[in-house]
């Protein structure tokens, strides 16, 4: 027990403090992972469903995760040429009160 | 009555899956159940020796799935404890001996003839855990309070509920004395990470050891804080669910109750 206050005088967290920390960091890391093939599959049905109202330079886009320190976000940058202005119609049945 | 598929996992390795299922199992079958424990770790198998029936193996669960030998002749009779049957492993094929439909299968005829059948399931998340968790209605997760043991645990329950199953865990070889030092995580330290109900936790016991140089079953040893844990996780898994859980204490002599510690 006197050792215990010593550490915690010279201000030593707990190691099983450190380890939590640690894990749940791990844990929320782990869930971000995200296959190439996901990416990829995400890519191309954007790409598919963005042509049908703009035109853009499909060799420079980019799709990426960017992670932050307590967030992670989904970064798409599609340079855009034209918008289309008579577009097709979508290819799944007629949207309510379209 | 329909049996109940349990299968016991961790992702991990060696953090005491074979002595929970040899352990859980006993003491569900001393409370009167007719028990199957499956040894699912094709080609490494170990449920044999923890429960001291190696040398009495003459058919295998790859045997009954390839139909050369029936159910019954494969279950091996453990005669310390009645209503207790083995079905082991084989060591000479590989996991894909065995495949997920056909564990599926089985269990129909498992379930018939057992009240409960433990699956012990091999380390990792590839054939071996698939064929493991593919029968089974209900999942126990061993971890111990260890940052790796408690990353694959999450990853394993991820897998586990997508697959419908929502899984206990037990909190294996906890030491109380690290606990209270600071230098442990505590059992609600890995719950509220894991975020999943708590079926059970066990103490550091050096009697696991012996019990497994032997092959006696721990369950039988008196005085053994980790079999009497383990006779607890049974009585809960046997429709006492209401039982509390017991949390490891350390044993303090007088110096240490009044505040010194050795060392």
């Amino acid at each position: 027990m006197f050792n215990q206050w010593f550490k915690k005088l010279a201000g030593k967290p707990d190691s099983k403090d450190v380890a939590k920390k640690r894990l749940q960091f791990a844990l929320i890391y782990d869930k971000l992972e995200v296959s190439e093939n996901i990416l990829q599959d995400l890519q191309h049905d954007l790409i598919e469903v963005i042509s049908r109202y703009f035109d853009f330079d499909q060799k420079a886009l980019k799709l990426e995760i960017e992670r932050h320190n307590d967030f992670s976000a989904l970064v798409f940058n599609a340079p855009i040429l034209s918008a289309k202005r008579a577009r097709p119609a979508p290819p799944r049945a007629a949207r309510p009160g379209a | 009555m329909e049996g109940k598929i349990v299968v016991v996992t961790s992702g991990k390795g060696g953090v005491g899956k074979t002595t929970a299922t040899a352990s859980i199992g006993a003491a569900l079958a001393l409370e009167g159940k007719k028990v199957a424990v499956v040894d699912m770790d094709i080609g490494l198998r170990n449920l044999d020796v923890v429960m001291g029936l190696e040398n009495r193996i003459v058919f295998t669960i790859v045997d009954v799935v390839h139909g050369k030998c029936r159910l019954r002749q494969a279950a091996i009779k453990d005669r310390r404890i009645d209503n207790l049957y083995l079905i082991p492993a084989s060591q000479s094929d590989n996991k894909d001996a065995v495949s997920p439909d056909q564990m599926r299968e089985l269990a129909k005829e498992l379930k018939q003839e057992f009240d409960f059948v433990l699956m012990d399931c091999p380390a990792g998340i590839e054939r071996g855990f698939e064929n493991a968790v593919a029968a089974a209605d209900y999942a126990v997760v061993v971890c111990i309070p260890e940052v790796s043991s408690v990353r694959d645990a999450d990853r394993v329950i991820g897998l586990l509920y997508s697959k419908g199953i929502t899984p206990w865990l037990v909190v294996n070889r906890i030491v109380p004395e690290m606990v209270e030092r600071g230098d442990m995580l505590s059992h609600s330290d890995v719950v509220e990470v894991l975020s999943v109900e708590l079926l059970g936790l066990i103490p550091m016991d050096d009697q696991v050891v012996v019990s497994t140089n032997t092959g006696q079953p721990l369950v039988m040893q008196k005085g053994s804080k980790a079999g009497d844990a383990f006779r607890r996780v049974a009585l809960r898994l046997n429709g006492h669910a209401d039982l509390p859980v017991e949390v490891p204490r350390a044993q303090k002599g007088f110096w240490e109750k009044i505040g010194f510690t050795r060392r």
